[in-house]
């Protein structure tokens, strides 16, 4: 009795210190961030441009949006390498079909088959018992053949009747909105995909922390053999799983095609390593049972926020891959090393 | 008392025979795909089984393999490591720059020294500063592709009247030069993961690290050692690359890592840790060689040469998935017998 009283009655300096250390190691990412972008803010006219913050949103929500989906996955146990083959076609197929037909029947078309497609990896995974990452490396390549074989190997344009019909007079009623979703935003700031992107990562984030189904997700991932023996429907979860992600990246397409008004099948390539490296850089471990999607909504913007400041920095494009490196190995380091010491204290 | 004793050792030596078995036909599950596929290759695909094909195929396998080994030790150790396509880049630039100031073994030596000091870099990354393998080698992909781009100012280099091209297309005995490094290469890494400590250390901490650390194994040094490892196996593809194909530059080996970790995975190395397979590595790499070279002597756009490709690594894999089951059935059918 008298032992959680010592504790409690500890030296509350020494407790408060803690707590702050806490804090920063658990909402690291997100400190190093917001030090980052007042640093650089404080440092670079340009990067504190409206115009420059706007692209560095933009640029993070391609990715980003995968990742939402993508921390779902690792936390079931799983990873998918196939999204930039399901970026691909899922593009592909809203480019050729928003001409012909509507812009409403080309994103549903490519969001359906996205989830069409992630279904198949679950199916894959699960039913086959092939590891998801042998798996999903192999049905990269096959979605990488059918968007090739699909588009003949070229780049189909989104907005090509458009172009034809302005020279006529006549403005196409589909091809503006579909460009407002790539290139249009709310008080000229918040692009449509940042918007889009927050949606995203609400409605996981609800599905994650609200739902039994989110539960689930991070029992089949901490102990596969436990879930099943306490009647969770593994496969199900794992298969949904799957959908999900595939979903996140069909979104990502018809956002990405919207803004490049074009898409081809290798639009998307190492996509895959960016959407983890953002999920892992965000905090969730890739053993699985654990994610958090505020590190990978923060992730996105970290890898943003670096790739843009390289940019107005003016570092050479070979130099960018060297610093970036270095920022990611040192930034993680250092979060490593504190939480170390932390432990060990 | 005595009977126990006796029914314990009993169960024992029954379950150990199968359980040799199941071990034993994890490295010939993916042979059994090989056989097949050769055989349907050189069915339908005239001009497959010809000494001429067998050979570019082998030497297409064995600069994947070589570092596949390496990779499988990083997975057995429980990570993996992404560097090791611009480590393949950097090291074939080293030999391309060297060879025109210094003579064929220098070249070699650099090169494999820069493999060798980028994958101890990597390993102590992990193990100092406690980034994971993922972060680590992904990072240091990049350096290391930004370092290869600089160097050579994102041009190539040529390599021109160098007898290096031996390495690529001589012949010992009919067989080609690249597959002997391989079996070499193999040779020596089978006996260090499973006739050495070292090799059950690896293991050890790959299948459960906490007990790893209870028994005093330094995990540094462990993790610094086979990261190296893959370092230098990578450097030792790189400097193979750039003897087959005469030119080096910064955008050489894009993809590779996934390519050696698949063939490992592939092989029945689980992603999970605690076990390498070197054999099925080996195999694996046959595997995929002979797949894409049947599909070129078929004449398969190169479009529907991925769809293929895909395909019949999910198809090969779903056989492994039977051929475990079939497996597990028969062993667990004659314990319920016996």
């Amino acid at each position: 009795m008298s032992r959680p009283e010592t504790t409690i009655g500890a030296p509350s300096r020494l407790e408060s210190r803690r707590k702050i250390g806490d804090f920063l190691l658990k909402y690291y990412i997100q400190s190093l961030l917001v030090v980052a972008l007042i640093v650089l803010a404080a440092l670079n006219t340009n990067f504190r441009q409206p115009n420059n913050l706007k692209n560095i949103l933009l640029q993070s929500s391609f990715a980003g949006i995968g990742a939402a989906g993508m921390t779902l996955l690792i936390t079931a146990g799983a990873f998918d390498l196939s999204v930039a083959g399901i970026l691909g076609v899922c593009g592909v197929i809203m480019a050729t079909l928003v001409a012909p037909t509507s812009t409403a029947l080309g994103i549903c078309a490519a969001l359906a088959v996205g989830v069409a497609l992630g279904i198949i990896n679950g199916l894959i995974v699960t039913k086959l018992r092939i590891p998801a990452f042998i798996a999903t490396l192999g049905m990269m390549n096959v979605y990488l053949g059918l968007g090739f074989i699909w588009t003949n190997g070229q780049v189909v344009s989104v907005a090509q009747p458009a172009q034809v019909s302005q020279t006529t007079g006549v403005v196409s009623a589909a091809t503006p909105f579909v460009l407002t979703l790539g290139t249009g935003s709310l008080f000229g700031i918040l692009p449509v995909p940042f918007l889009v992107m927050a949606i995203v990562y609400g409605l996981c984030y609800l599905l994650f922390r609200r739902t039994h189904y989110g539960r689930f997700l991070r029992a089949v991932g901490s102990s596969e053999p436990a879930a099943r023996t306490v009647g969770i429907p593994v496969t199900r979860i794992r298969i949904i799983a799957f959908a999900l992600v595939a979903a996140c990246t069909a979104i990502a397409a018809v956002l990405l095609t919207a803004e490049l008004s074009s898409a081809n099948a290798i639009m998307a390539t190492g996509y895959e390593l960016n959407v983890i490296a953002i999920v892992v850089v965000g905090g969730t471990s890739l053993q699985g049972g654990r994610g958090t999607l505020l590190g990978s909504f923060t992730g996105a913007l970290f890898f943003a926020v670096i790739n843009n400041a390289l940019n107005i920095f003016g570092v050479g494009a070979y130099w960018q891959y060297v610093v970036s490196g270095v920022l990611l190995i040192s930034a993680i380091a250092v979060q490593a090393v504190r939480s170390y010491v932390s432990a060990v204290e | 008392m005595k009977q126990m004793i006796n029914n314990k050792s009993m169960s024992g030596s029954r379950t150990a025979s199968p359980v040799r078995a199941l071990q034993l036909s994890e490295g010939l599950g993916v042979s059994v795909l090989l056989i097949l596929v050769v055989a349907a290759a050189t069915v339908t695909a005239r001009g497959f089984f010809t000494y001429t094909n067998i050979t570019n195929t082998v030497i297409f396998a064995s600069i994947t393999a070589v570092t596949g080994f390496g990779m499988t030790f990083a997975i057995a150790v429980g990570g993996f490591d992404l560097s090791v396509g611009s480590v393949q880049s950097i090291t074939a630039i080293t030999v391309a720059a060297l060879l025109s100031v210094t003579n064929i073994p220098f070249a070699i030596a650099g090169a494999l020294l820069v493999g060798l000091c980028i994958g101890l870099a990597n390993g102590l990354i992990i193990s100092m500063l406690r980034v994971s393998p993922f972060v680590a080698t992904f990072g240091m992909m990049s350096i290391v592709r930004g370092v290869a781009l600089l160097a050579t100012k994102g041009q190539s280099i040529l390599i021109t009247k160098s007898p290096i091209a031996a390495l690529n297309v001589g012949k010992v005995l009919w067989i080609p030069v690249p597959f002997i490094i391989v079996l070499v290469v193999f040779a020596v890494l089978y006996v260090v993961l499973h006739h050495t400590p070292f090799g059950r250390h690896v293991c050890a901490l790959g299948g459960n690290r906490k007990a790893a650390v209870a028994s005093g194994l330094s995990i540094s040094r462990i993790t610094i050692a086979v990261f190296g490892m893959v370092g230098l196996t990578a450097g030792v593809s790189g400097v193979m690359l750039s003897a087959q194909i005469l030119i080096a530059n910064g955008t050489l080996g894009t993809g590779f890592e996934l390519q050696t970790i698949a063939i490992s995975v592939l092989g029945g190395t689980s992603l999970a840790g605690g076990s390498g397979n070197l054999i099925g590595t080996l195999i694996a790499s046959l595997l995929i060689a002979t797949i894409s070279s049947a599909l070129n002597i078929l004449k398969v756009a190169a479009f529907y040469q991925y769809l293929y490709l895909g395909l019949l690594l999910v198809l090969a894999l779903y056989l492994d998935t039977v051929r475990r089951d079939i497996l597990l059935a028969s062993i667990l059918g004659k314990g319920g017998r016996a």
